[in-house]
């Protein structure tokens, strides 16, 4: 053996040499190699379920790799737990934020590792010079004596971020960033991580979303199935080739056919909306949706989406203006009136408000049909009936499960996901209200769901789509309607919306008519 | 007559206050502690017990908060380490120490229910010239004892220290968010251990201070659920330390006008309920305050 394969490669900052671990008869990592060097940003790319999850806690410290060694300064080395990981300069941002509800950003801050006075006395001085010192390394400035409560995700996102770096970590591993993220504030964060690049830190980015991994990575690993598929430099590759690298093939992508548009299935009138502070978020929206046509909405999240679900589902209070469902006035109906008419509604809380985590998969997907008289009799649970039932549904939106009698949390994000799009086709709605409809979904869920969407239009269904990825809109709209300030601002019609325009409109530019 | 009825109050408010400031932190660290009544009634017999062995009332108020906080500990313990449901181990130690107790004073002194002993050594009072004289104002600040000043002048101390102070913020975090706690390093569970103990040792003065500072003798029911009142003046406050005293006060002054009802013409048993009807009444208001506030902001 040769000394220049002895000695540490110390530009490796942190990496992984042949990790493997197993769950049972599951191999959610198998011998995984990559290198992650100093003072640059790292990506690992890889659908739900490629093993991306375990390897990040291998990598922290916070599960132990049944063979193979993490690398850290070149050097093969188990971590102890993640306190050690720490000890070695590395931190992570988890996808659910770990900061304390009811503290101020400051008392975040410097929470655990606090400056102190006599007596115990946090030093309110130096915490928030510490705190003046990070932002000008990250080139933010923050309202350090804002509740958490009261700080919006992004800002909740870099006091995290600024967390690690105040507590002398220099390699930041960020579990899908960007998922919590609209589009502005992602441009903030790649601006964010190049700084902190450029200071020589090393950033290890996990994400699915392929745009922003080529806009911000230096190199790539794409596993797939617990197995390393690649790593090249970003340069060397193309959104293309990641996503055939990801899933294993090409996919075709959907297509909408050309439907024949019918009568109007929504129709929202002098719509106006407070939202939950009582302060009037939607101004004035006019909007129509058609049977076999998909309406998207866009927007920066904020601008009256919100407040347009709550409308349409009845769940929140509207100022004024009329709700019109197939015809028949809805605006003082309730969610259960207005499904019986026909309304289907996709949540964009799909953890909290779209599916209850804990129930089983069978029951999530009965929920709202249990009055039907196939699956109930007198109030008893018919459960042949429903386990046919349930079963079919699966297996045509081929959820990937062991059991149906399951928790629901056993699932991963995209298949959850399917199962909630199941169960609001399920009983031929007329209108489906899709919010964020593949939030958290990889990209052949994505396709999956947006097939879906479509061969529902395509049948004569109506759709109203709020989605904060632009991409799915132009992909799945054939009229983007663009939100800002509670307002229409413009109105896309399929095959000319373009990114750069949609953008301009949702940041309140008014569409340009072109001059003659 | 309305100097009394102030002085009754203040004098009222301090059981209350005390176990309420202990229960205040104890729930900022995330602990409810249904079994503030339990330590009340321990250490309201550990400091008759020891006021009358040693003839100090500084030894006694030492014991009783030694009894609190070790029953607190004891609590804290069941459900951080043994995760058991706090509501239910706060019931079960209000049933079991009252039960101990009876049994207690059964077996030892061979009486039940009431315990008298011989030379207690009752908290001193303090008597301020010129200023007791003065009224209204004098009913309010003479001649009270040294453990109602303590419990007014913790009042602010605690705000102090949960706002102000590292153990403070701790505190507050293992309260609001025990796993982010941990992944900072923290140990919320010890933290709550401590937070508990306090409130223990807290409930334990409230106990000593009804018997060595009020009445002189020992009964089975003398807490009379006091350690509720303090659970509801803390959520009165809304874990604020001076409102949560407001709500001791006005909590103290029901009970001192329920003293003073007693004996006129009305049913004495429907008169003690005052106090805790008022709870469920200005509860209610609050909630209903609160809500219309809600709904007029912006």
């Amino acid at each position: 053996m040769s000394t220049a394969e002895t000695l540490p490669d110390a530009s490796i900052r942190l990496g992984a040499q042949g990790v493997t671990r197993r769950f049972g008869e599951l191999v959610a990592n198998d011998r995984i190699t990559f290198r992650a060097m100093r003072g640059t940003i790292h990506a690992i790319v890889g659908g739900n379920g490629a093993g991306k999850s375990t390897l990040m806690r291998i990598l922290q410290g916070m599960d132990r790799p049944d063979e193979g060694m993490v690398v850290v300064d070149g050097v093969p080395t188990v971590f102890l737990g993640p306190a050690d990981a720490f000890s070695r300069g590395i931190g992570m941002v988890h996808q659910e934020f770990m900061l304390v509800p009811g503290l101020t950003l400051l008392e975040n801050l410097v929470l655990a590792h606090e400056p102190t006075e006599g007596l115990g006395r946090i030093d309110r001085k130096a915490a928030l010079e510490a705190a003046r010192k990070l932002e000008r390394e990250a080139g933010v400035t923050l309202d350090w004596d804002t509740p958490v409560d009261d700080a919006p995700v992004h800002v909740r996102q870099i006091v995290e971020i600024l967390r690690l770096l105040y507590r002398g970590a220099d390699v930041l591993i960020l579990d899908e960033p960007t998922a919590v993220l609209a589009p502005a504030q992602v441009q903030e964060l790649i601006v964010l991580l190049r700084k902190l690049r450029a200071e020589g830190r090393t950033i290890l980015f996990i994400s699915h979303k392929l745009d922003e991994v080529m806009a911000l990575a230096d190199e790539i690993t794409v596993i797939r199935a617990g197995q390393v598929i690649g790593t090249m430099t970003t340069a060397d590759t193309t959104k293309a080739a990641l996503a055939e690298m990801m899933i294993g093939e090409i996919l075709s992508k959907p297509s909408a056919r050309p439907s024949s548009v019918g009568r109007p299935v929504l129709e929202i009138r002098e719509l106006a909306a407070l939202d939950a502070r009582r302060s009037l978020r939607l101004k004035e929206l006019d909007l129509d949706v058609r049977a076999g046509e998909i309406v998207g909405i866009a927007g920066v999240a904020g601008n009256g989406q919100d407040e347009i679900i709550a409308a349409v589902t009845g769940l929140g209070h509207i100022e004024r203006g009329r709700i019109v469902l197939d015809g028949k006035d809805v605006t003082k109906l309730d969610l259960r009136d207005r499904r019986e008419l026909g309304l289907s509604y996709l949540s964009p809380d799909r953890a909290v408000e779209g599916l209850c985590l804990t129930a089983p998969i069978s029951e999530n997907l009965i929920a709202g049909r249990h009055r039907s008289p196939e699956l109930s009799k007198g109030g008893i649970l018919q459960k042949g009936a429903i386990k046919r039932h349930v079963e079919t549904l699966l297996d045509r939106f081929s959820v990937k499960r062991t059991s149906s009698a399951l928790p629901i949390a056993s699932l991963s994000g995209g298949n959850q996901q399917k199962v909630a799009m199941a169960r609001e086709l399920d009983g031929g709605p007329k209108l489906l209200l899709a919010c964020q409809p593949t939030r958290g979904v990889d990209i052949r869920g994505i396709a999956f769901i947006h097939q879906c969407l479509l061969d529902y239009r395509e049948a004569g269904g109506a759709v109203l789509v709020i989605s904060e990825e632009l991409e799915e809109l132009i992909a799945l709209s054939d009229r983007i309607v663009v939100l800002y300030d509670g307002r229409v601002t413009g109105e896309v019609a399929r095959g000319s919306a373009k990114v750069e325009e949609l953008g301009r409109m949702m940041l309140g530019e008014t569409r340009q008519e072109i001059p003659a | 007559m309305i100097d009394n009825i102030i002085h009754a109050a203040f004098v009222m408010t301090t059981p209350i206050l005390l176990a309420a400031l202990g229960g205040l932190v104890n729930r900022i660290a995330g602990i409810v502690n249904i079994g503030l009544d339990s330590m009340m009634l321990a250490g309201a017999l550990a400091g008759l017990m020891v006021a009358s062995l040693t003839g100090s009332w500084p030894a006694a108020l030492l014991a009783a908060a030694f009894v609190g906080g070790f029953l607190g500990l004891l609590m804290s313990l069941t459900v951080t380490r043994l995760a058991a449901n706090e509501i239910i181990v706060g019931l079960g130690f209000n049933i079991a120490v009252a039960g101990l107790v009876r049994f207690f004073l059964k077996s030892w002194y061979g009486t039940s229910g009431t315990l008298s002993l011989a030379d207690v050594a009752m908290l001193p009072r303090i008597h301020i010239p010129v200023v007791a004289n003065i009224p209204v104002l004098g009913a309010i600040l003479s001649d009270h004892d040294p453990l109602t000043w303590a419990a007014w002048l913790l009042v602010p101390v605690s705000a102090w220290f949960l706002a102000r102070t590292r153990l403070g913020l701790r505190l507050r975090a293992a309260g609001a968010a025990p796993h982010a706690a941990r992944a900072l390093g923290l140990n919320p569970l010890s933290l709550r251990d401590a937070s508990t103990v306090f409130a223990g040792m807290m409930a334990g003065l409230a106990g000593a201070y009804l018997c060595i500072g009020v009445v002189g003798i020992f009964n089975e029911g003398i807490t009379a659920g006091r350690g509720f009142l303090a659970l509801a003046a803390f959520y009165f406050g809304r874990n604020r330390p001076w409102a949560t005293a407001l709500g001791a006060l006005l909590f103290g002054l029901f009970d001192a006008i329920q003293i003073r009802l007693q004996g006129r013409g009305l049913p004495a048993e429907l008169v003690q309920t005052l106090p805790y009807v008022m709870v469920i009444v200005i509860l209610t208001l609050v909630a209903i305050t609160v809500k219309r506030a809600r709904n007029k902001g912006a």
